[in-house]
């Protein structure tokens, strides 16, 4: 019982105890918040609250708690990432962090994180990692990587170059890391290829197609090419256009261009830019400064193809031929150059006024154009004949005329136009230069195509001025271009067809020209006054003729006095008929030719064709003239002569009164002329007529020139002055002469018109001729032989 | 009933088996034990709340008992002296708690300033016979009976704090 009223005190000592216990002093949320909200307020206390109000915390923890938080995340945090962590607003926790990044050396704040060293070596020691792995590392890659800006990147990994990142950084380009074996096994990537490139290689493919660091293959390159490791050079800068170009190439281009220059002689500025030369005209320039070449459009020529080309232009030249250039010169040289060089050659070798190009290749001298003309000498005059024939009395008009001086003139304009025409071909040549280069067939086939039109338009413009000069100077046309072109092509046979159309064309206007000389000369001949320098001489030989026939006329009237009046009629009729009218024709003839109207050979002109002429002569000299000619129809040879004494003097001629000797020299002529002809005649009639007139002569000392109606007449007057055997012997034969004849003019009706009726006559006449042959050379003798006795007696 | 807090006190109460009041000599010491060790962790249990609110003693044979209650109104401590005798029908019969100062201020009371409890507590007290004992007195009768009370008083101005009193 005591014990348990023991355990009661004791039970009530232990509640006595527990209700002095300290109770612990409980403070309510909202009183705490309170106090501490006071204790802010009044900055004796500097604690921050957590954003679920729960915790109060201060800035020193924060920061210890950024620290651990930085520690723990490897050395980098996002501040957000700081701010969720500890749980306060993100205000604190930055000014927090930036009072770290600014008092400890070692943490930076960067992009809203905080970073520190223990990060960046680990950072630099990934870089480096990887740096080692692969040889170059892009700072902008890492940026990617790992999130952080290139500059800063840059600078710190620059910082720990060489410490932890074992490389270097590119001095262009700063950007980008690498190790001394990268770059080693760069330059030996690098060295390698362009070793191998022989031809040149643009830099911007070779970096597309193998990787190569732009900045750093530049370097090396340059490097390489500056310590001769790489034979060759790298043209276009820095730049994407950058070009390397192996010396091997350059070597091989300027040896071939060398090797193709030595050997062709030419280089085609195309073959140069295939060959990868941009500037060929440049380039070939600088190669070869020292030789002397000639640079056309399309390509520049050797002066061994210049020379040889000179030479044998010169040749062609001198030995009066014609040469084709083309086959000297190289295939590929345009129409263009080819008449460039000719062009040039031409004046090098001082031929351009004795050769004349065509074709535009072929150089052909002037000897050898006009030795083409020559061949159409023969033919012209043969067709100018048959002109004359065709016209007999071809009259130029009055116009012509006056035409007459210019026609001289015409021949320097017409070189002036050659020339001028050539030079248009030439400036034509220059003007189509673009059509120059490509192929050489198409080449040729455009020359050829160029060749046909140019000569149609050269056609065309003779076809336009050749109307406009028929109009004017009544050209005759001599022959065709076709014409022409066939002559050419008969007589100069190894020319090209082309060359001899040309040629043609060339010459078909002196042809023409030359025609018209030609055909103004035979009429002029005909006319018995020739052009030019010709005509003096005719006019002297003129002179002469007419004196002799004067003379003759004057011999002939005084031997026609020595017979009877009516015998004397009839012999001055034949006198005028013959003598006179020759002497008129000629006459009439020189004043026509004098007037530029050509008339026939004087011994066909007609008395028809006298009247036409006259008509067309001037007034004072057609008076004269008129009363000439009326002469002739008239019966005295007196009359005749006090005519023709105006007339000759209006024409300009002198009438010389024959001396004695000169008379003498006139008969003797006449008697020569005589006697020349008997010997050579076998008809009786003829012989008879001659000897008798010989004999006449012989006795009388005066010439006769009767016809033959007068033979009976003449031997009648010879009776008495010749010997009687003569006489006889002349009377005999003129009998059987006249049988002979009778017999000849019955015996062509009755053969007419019964066959066989005419034998016994035919029988009397053999006789008859048996006779005559047998006395015709005693007749001969008689006029042949007396002479000398006669010559003797004189 | 009581609010929430004080039920959740309540519970932590520990009850009692032993249905005896002082006149039974035996069993008078074992419930008196048990009053005890109630009442010990009571008081434990409002300290741990940070709820200290009375002090009790009792006499040596455990049937008069008398300390202080205090109760905290504006920050200020209002503290008063209480006072009761153990029924002798008790656990039957609940004990009448006393404070005397408060005599006749307050309609709650009876005369000798004992406490009117609700009505609410005797049937209450009647149906867990025996198993409340003072612990249970403490927490569900003078307690919520403070709480209303003492607020009322200061307001209508019959209970001043000592210390502005004094001063």
């Amino acid at each position: 019982m005591a014990a348990d009223w023991e355990e009661i005190r004791r039970l009530a000592a232990d509640f006595q105890r527990a209700q002095f216990a300290d109770t612990v002093q409980r403070l309510s949320e909202r009183n705490c918040i309170e106090i501490v909200a006071k204790l802010i307020e009044d900055k004796q206390l500097d604690v921050v609250h957590t954003l679920d109000g729960k915790e109060y915390i201060t800035p020193a923890q924060i920061s210890r708690e950024i620290r651990d938080e930085l520690y723990i995340r490897g050395g980098r945090v996002n501040i957000v990432d700081l701010q969720q962590v500890i749980n306060v607003d993100l205000v604190h926790v930055e000014s927090r962090a930036n009072d770290i990044a600014k008092s400890d050396r070692n943490t930076q704040l960067v992009l809203g994180q905080l970073i520190d060293e223990t990060y960046l070596d680990r950072l630099a020691e990934e870089v480096n990692d990887r740096l080692q792995e692969v040889g170059q590392v892009h700072v902008a890659e890492l940026c990617k990587t790992h999130d952080l800006p290139g500059d800063f990147l840059t600078e710190v990994l620059s910082q720990r170059l060489g410490r932890i990142i074992q490389g270097q950084m590119d001095e262009y380009n700063r950007g980008v890391i690498f190790t001394q074996t990268f770059l080693a096994r760069h330059r030996a990537r690098i060295c390698g290829l362009f070793s191998a490139v022989t031809r040149p290689t643009q830099l911007n493919h070779l970096i597309n197609l193998y990787g190569f660091q732009e900045h750093l293959l530049y370097s090396v390159l340059e490097e390489l090419v500056n310590s001769s490791r790489l034979r060759g050079s790298v043209v276009g800068g820095r730049q994407d256009k950058a070009v390397f170009i192996p010396d091997i190439y350059s070597k091989t281009q300027s040896s071939w261009v060398d090797s193709f220059l030595e050997q062709n002689r030419y280089l085609e500025f195309d073959a140069l830019n295939r060959l990868g030369i941009p500037d060929p005209v440049g380039y070939i320039k600088k190669r070869f400064r020292g030789r002397k070449l000639l640079f056309l459009q399309a390509s520049c020529v050797d002066q061994t193809i210049i020379q040889q080309v000179e030479a044998s232009v010169e040749e062609a030249v001198t030995s009066g031929t014609w040469i084709d250039v083309q086959p000297l010169l190289p295939s590929c040289l345009s129409s263009e150059d080819v008449a460039i060089l000719v062009n040039e050659v031409m004046r090098a070798a001082n031929v351009q006024s004795s050769a004349r190009l065509l074709c535009g290749t072929m150089v052909v001298s002037e000897k050898f154009i006009s030795s083409c003309l020559k061949f159409f000498e023969q033919s012209m005059q043969q067709k100018a004949q048959k002109e004359i024939k065709n016209n007999p009395v071809f009259l130029i008009s009055e116009d012509d005329l006056k035409q007459n001086p210019t026609l001289a003139d015409t021949a320097p304009p017409g070189k002036k136009d050659r020339k001028e025409e050539r030079r248009k071909k030439a400036a034509e040549g220059s003007g189509s230069t673009k059509t120059g280069g490509g192929g050489n067939a198409r080449e040729i086939r455009i020359r050829k195509t160029k060749k046909k039109g140019r000569r149609d338009e050269d056609s065309d413009e003779e076809a336009a001025t050749a109307p406009q000069g028929r109009n004017k100077q009544a050209e005759v046309p001599f022959m065709s271009h076709e014409q022409v072109e066939a002559v050419l092509q008969e007589q100069v046979c190894d020319c090209p067809e082309e060359m001899i159309s040309e040629l043609a064309e060339h010459i078909l206007r002196p042809l023409t020209r030359l025609y018209q000389e030609v055909v103004r000369a035979a009429f002029l001949s005909t006319s018995g006054a020739g052009p030019g320098a010709g005509r003096k001489q005719n006019v002297k030989e003129l002179q002469e003729e007419i004196s002799n026939l004067y003379n003759n006329i004057r011999l002939f009237e005084k031997g026609a006095k020595l017979f009877p009046d009516e015998t004397q009629a009839s012999i001055a009729k034949h006198v005028l008929k013959t003598v006179c009218t020759d002497m008129t024709n000629v006459l009439l003839t020189f004043a026509a030719a004098e007037f530029m109207s050509a008339v026939e050979s004087p011994g066909s002109v007609t008395n028809e064709v006298r009247i036409r002429i006259l008509a067309k002569l001037p007034e004072d000299t057609k008076a004269p003239m008129m009363k000439l000619h009326n002469s002739l129809n008239g019966r005295s040879i007196e009359d005749f002569l006090t005519y023709l004494e105006p007339s000759v003097e209006v024409c300009g001629f002198m009438l010389k009164k024959g001396d004695k000797k000169r008379e003498r020299q006139a008969l003797f002529q006449h008697r020569q002329a005589l006697t020349e002809q008997l010997k050579q005649t076998e008809e009786p009639a003829l012989v008879l007529h001659l000897t008798s007139v010989l004999l006449f002569q012989l006795s009388s000392q005066c010439a006769l020139h009767a016809p033959g109606r007068c033979v009976p007449q003449i031997i009648n007057a010879l009776t008495g002055r010749i010997p009687e055997g003569q006489q006889r012997l002349l009377s005999q034969y003129q009998a059987l002469v006249v049988k002979q004849l009778v017999s000849h003019s019955r015996k062509l009706p009755q053969g007419e018109m019964e066959g066989d009726s005419g034998a016994p006559h035919g029988d009397d006449m053999d006789a008859v001729r048996k006779e005559l042959l047998s006395l015709t050379n005693e007749v001969k003798d008689l006029a042949l032989s007396p002479r000398k006795t006669s010559v003797t007696e004189d | 009933m009581a609010d929430e807090a004080t039920r959740k006190a309540v519970s932590e109460i520990p009850l009692l088996k032993t249905n005896s009041g002082p006149r039974d000599k035996e069993l008078w010491v074992q419930r008196l034990k048990e009053e005890y060790l109630a009442l010990i962790k009571y008081v434990e249990n409002n300290k741990k709340a940070d709820n200290d609110w009375f002090r009790l003693e009792s006499n040596k044979e455990g049937t008069r008992w008398f300390g202080k209650c205090w109760y905290i109104h504006d920050l200020l401590k209002y503290e008063f002296d209480l006072e009761f005798d153990i029924p002798v029908t008790y656990p039957a019969t609940a004990p009448e708690v006393a404070i005397p100062e408060l005599d006749g201020k307050t309609a709650k009371m009876y005369r000798g300033g004992k406490i009117c409890l609700t009505d609410h507590f005797k049937p209450l007290w009647a149906r867990n016979v025996p198993k409340f004992g003072l612990a249970h007195l403490m927490a569900l009768g003078l307690g919520p009976w403070l709480a209303v009370e003492v607020p009322d008083l200061i307001a209508k101005g019959l209970v001043q704090h000592k210390e502005q009193q004094s001063s």
